[in-house]
C-alpha cells in the first residue's frame, strides 16, 4: 500500500463570445462639458472585472485617463441592453459595444477639435486627454476644452452609441436549416496536473496545476489571472469532489443541503502556476478573446490522466472520488474471466489489429 | 440584552435565541455579515465577538449578551481601508464579494493574534472553514500574508491619472 505520483495534461479549445441571433450588448457614451466620460452599458460585473476592463477599453479607445471614465452599468433605469454576463461574452461582446461607441465619440471629439485647431481630423490624435496634431504636438487642445466648446459654442452633446450584434442568420426555406456560428472566437488552453494517489484509501490529492490560457489579449492581466485561478480550483472540484447536475433545477438534480455538497476549500489548494498566451482575435476588442467559462474545463481530464499515470487505471466518471478510484484499482487487480487473469487495458488495446490496415479481412467486427 | 456593535451600544429587542446574524442584519441594519449557508459551513457570517471570530449564524444573541461585536463596517471605511481590506483590494482577492466579509474578519483576527508576519499554513488553517467559489483562494492567501507583513501601499492613493483632473475652464462657458 503506497502513495503514487502521476502527471497528466489536457488541452481544450473553447468557443467564446457567444452572439447568436438577436442577443445584443449595447453601450451609450456621452461627454460631460469638462471632458469626463459617462458610459451607460448593460454588462453586469459579477466580480470578474468587466467594469474595469470596459473602463480600460473606453479610456484607451478615446485616449483619456482611466479615472475620467465613469461606468454606469447596472442601472436598470438607464443602462443600455445587454443580453447578459454569460457564455464568455462580457469582454468580447460587451467590450466591443463600448469600444464601438467610444470610437464614435472619438470621431466627434476629433471633428470639433479640428474646427478649433483648423487642422484636418485625420491629422489629429488623442493621447492622455489631449488632442494633438500628428507630428507637431505643440498644436493641441484638451479634450475638456473640446467638450466645453461642443456644449457651449457648437450646441452639441458629444455622444456615441453602439450595439454589438451579429447579423441574423438566413433560414434556408427548402430545408428549414440555419447556418450560424454561435461563437465569435476560439480560445485555447491547457492544464498540466500533478497528483498523488493513495492506493489504500483511493484518495487523490492535486499537488500542482499549471494553466496555460490563450486569451487573445490580456486587457487586464491581474483580472485574467483571477479568472484562471478561480476556474482552476473549480475544475479541481469537478475532477475530485463535485457532482455536476446537468438537469438542475429538476428535483433529482438539485443536490442536497449546503454541507452535503463538497467543493474545494483552502485545504485543497495546490501549487498553481499560470501562463497567459496572447494570440489576438481579429474581432475582439484590442484582440481580446475570453477567459470566462473555459477556465474550469481542462482540469478534470488532466486529473483523470494524472491518476492513470500514477496508478494505471482510468476513472471514467467524474468526480474521481475515493470509491471510484478504489473500484478501478480493484477491477485492474482482479482477473476478468473465470478465475483466469485476462487483462484488457484500453491504453494497450485501443487499436484492433488486422492484416488489412485496420479492416477486418473476414468481416469480423472487433 | 445589550450589544456594542462597532463601538455603538444598543438595546436588543429580538428574542434571545435569535441568531446574532439576524440581530445584526435585521434589527441593527448592519448588513456586512452575509447569510450564506446558515448552518456553520461557509464562514461568510463571521464577526468578531470580543475580538474572536465567531459564526454569527450559529450564535444565539443571548449567548453574547453584553459583548463587543466587530463587523466589516467597524474595520475600515471606504476612504480609510484597514491593511487587510487594502491588501484584498490591491491583490484582487475579492470577486463577487460574498465570502469577503467573513474572510476579512477571520484574517483580521489572525493577524491581530499573531502580531507579525503570518505564514501560508497559518492562513490555510485560520481561514480553512471559509468557502469561496470565485477566487480559487490563491489571491486571498496572498492578500492576508501581504497584510500581515505590512506590504500594502497607502490606500488613500487610489489610482490617479498623470494627466490629473480635467480642467473645468471651457471656451464660451457662461461661468
Ligand atoms: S452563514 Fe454562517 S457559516 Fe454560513
Ligand atoms: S469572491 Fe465570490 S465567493 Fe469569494
Amino acid at each position: 500500500m503506497a502513495k503514487h505520483r502521476g502527471r497528466g495534461f489536457a488541452t481544450i479549445e473553447y468557443p467564446t463570445g457567444m452572439n447568436q441571433n438577436g442577443d445584443p450588448s449595447q453601450a451609450w457614451i456621452k461627454l460631460k462639458p469638462d471632458g469626463r466620460v459617462d458610459v451607460f452599458s448593460g454588462t453586469v460585473d459579477i466580480g470578474q472585472g468587466s467594469k474595469t476592463v470596459h473602463t480600460q477599453i473606453v479610456a484607451d479607445t478615446l485616449g483619456v485617463p482611466y479615472d475620467w471614465v465613469t461606468m454606469d452599468n447596472t442601472n436598470t433605469d438607464s443602462s443600455a441592453v445587454c443580453t447578459g454576463t454569460f457564455a464568455s461574452r462580457g469582454t468580447f461582446i460587451g467590450g466591443n459595444a463600448v469600444r464601438l461607441a467610444a470610437e464614435r465619440v472619438r470621431e466627434r471629439i476629433l471633428d470639433i477639435a479640428s474646427k478649433e485647431l483648423e487642422i484636418d481630423p485625420s491629422d489629429l490624435e488623442i493621447a492622455d486627454g489631449e488632442v494633438l496634431a500628428k507630428g507637431s504636438p505643440q498644436k493641441k487642445i484638451g479634450v475638456a476644452d473640446v467638450a466645453g466648446a461642443a456644449t457651449y459654442n457648437y450646441g452639441e452633446l458629444i455622444s456615441g452609441s453602439s450595439t454589438a450584434l451579429k447579423p441574423f442568420a438566413d433560414v434556408d426555406d427548402a430545408t428549414g436549416q440555419v447556418e450560424i456560428e454561435p461563437h465569435s472566437a476560439i480560445s485555447y488552453a491547457a492544464c498540466v496536473a500533478d497528483v498523488e494517489v493513495d492506493d489504500e484509501t483511493g484518495e487523490v490529492t492535486v499537488l500542482k496545476m499549471v494553466q496555460v490560457y490563450d486569451v487573445g489579449r490580456a486587457i487586464n492581466p491581474l483580472l485574467v489571472e483571477g479568472q484562471i485561478e478561480g476556474g482552476a480550483i473549480m475544475g479541481l472540484g469537478l475532477g475530485l469532489l463535485e457532482n455536476s447536475y446537468p438537469y438542475y433545477p429538476s428535483v433529482d438534480h438539485r443536490g442536497g443541503e449546503f454541507g452535503a455538497y463538497l467543493g474545494p476549500a483552502f485545504a485543497d489548494l495546490p501549487e498553481l502556476d499560470n501562463v497567459i498566451i496572447e494570440n489576438p482575435s481579429a474581432d475582439g476588442p484590442f484582440g481580446a478573446k475570453a477567459i470566462g467559462e473555459m477556465a474550469n474545463n481542462a482540469q478534470p481530464p488532466a486529473i483523470a490522466n494524472a491518476i492513470h499515470d500514477a496508478v494505471g487505471v482510468w476513472v471514467t466518471e467524474m468526480p474521481a472520488t475515493p470509491d471510484r478510484v478504489l473500484a478501478a484499482l480493484k477491477a485492474k487487480a482482479e482477473p476478468r474471466r473465470d478465475g483466469k487473469r485476462v487483462i484488457f487495458d484500453e491504453q494497450l488495446s485501443v487499436r484492433t489489429v488486422s492484416s488489412n490496415g485496420g479492416e477486418g479481412y473476414w468481416g469480423v467486427e472487433p | 440584552m445589550r450589544l456594542t456593535v462597532n463601538g455603538i451600544e444598543s438595546e436588543i429587542s429580538s428574542p434571545p435565541l435569535t441568531p446574532l446574524l439576524h440581530v445584526l442584519r435585521d434589527e441593527l441594519d448592519v448588513t456586512s455579515p452575509k447569510a450564506g449557508c446558515q448552518q456553520g459551513g461557509c464562514g461568510t457570517c463571521t464577526v468578531l465577538v470580543d475580538g474572536e471570530p465567531r459564526r454569527s449564524c450559529l450564535t444565539p444573541v443571548a449567548a453574547v449578551d453584553g459583548a463587543s461585536i466587530t463587523t466589516l463596517e467597524g474595520v475600515g471605511e471606504p476612504e480609510r481601508l484597514s491593511p487587510v481590506q487594502a491588501a484584498f483590494y490591491e491583490k484582487y482577492a475579492a470577486q463577487c464579494g460574498f465570502c469577503t466579509p467573513g474572510m476579512i474578519m477571520a484574517a483580521t483576527a489572525l493577524i491581530d493574534r499573531k502580531g507579525g508576519p503570518v505564514e501560508r499554513d497559518e492562513v490555510l488553517e485560520a481561514l480553512g472553514g471559509h468557502y469561496c467559489r470565485c477566487t480559487g483562494y490563491v489571491k486571498i492567501v496572498d492578500a492576508v500574508m501581504a497584510a500581515s507583513r505590512g506590504e500594502v501601499g497607502d490606500v488613500q492613493d487610489l489610482p490617479v491619472s498623470e494627466a490629473g483632473e480635467p480642467s473645468v475652464e471651457v471656451h464660451g462657458s457662461p461661468a
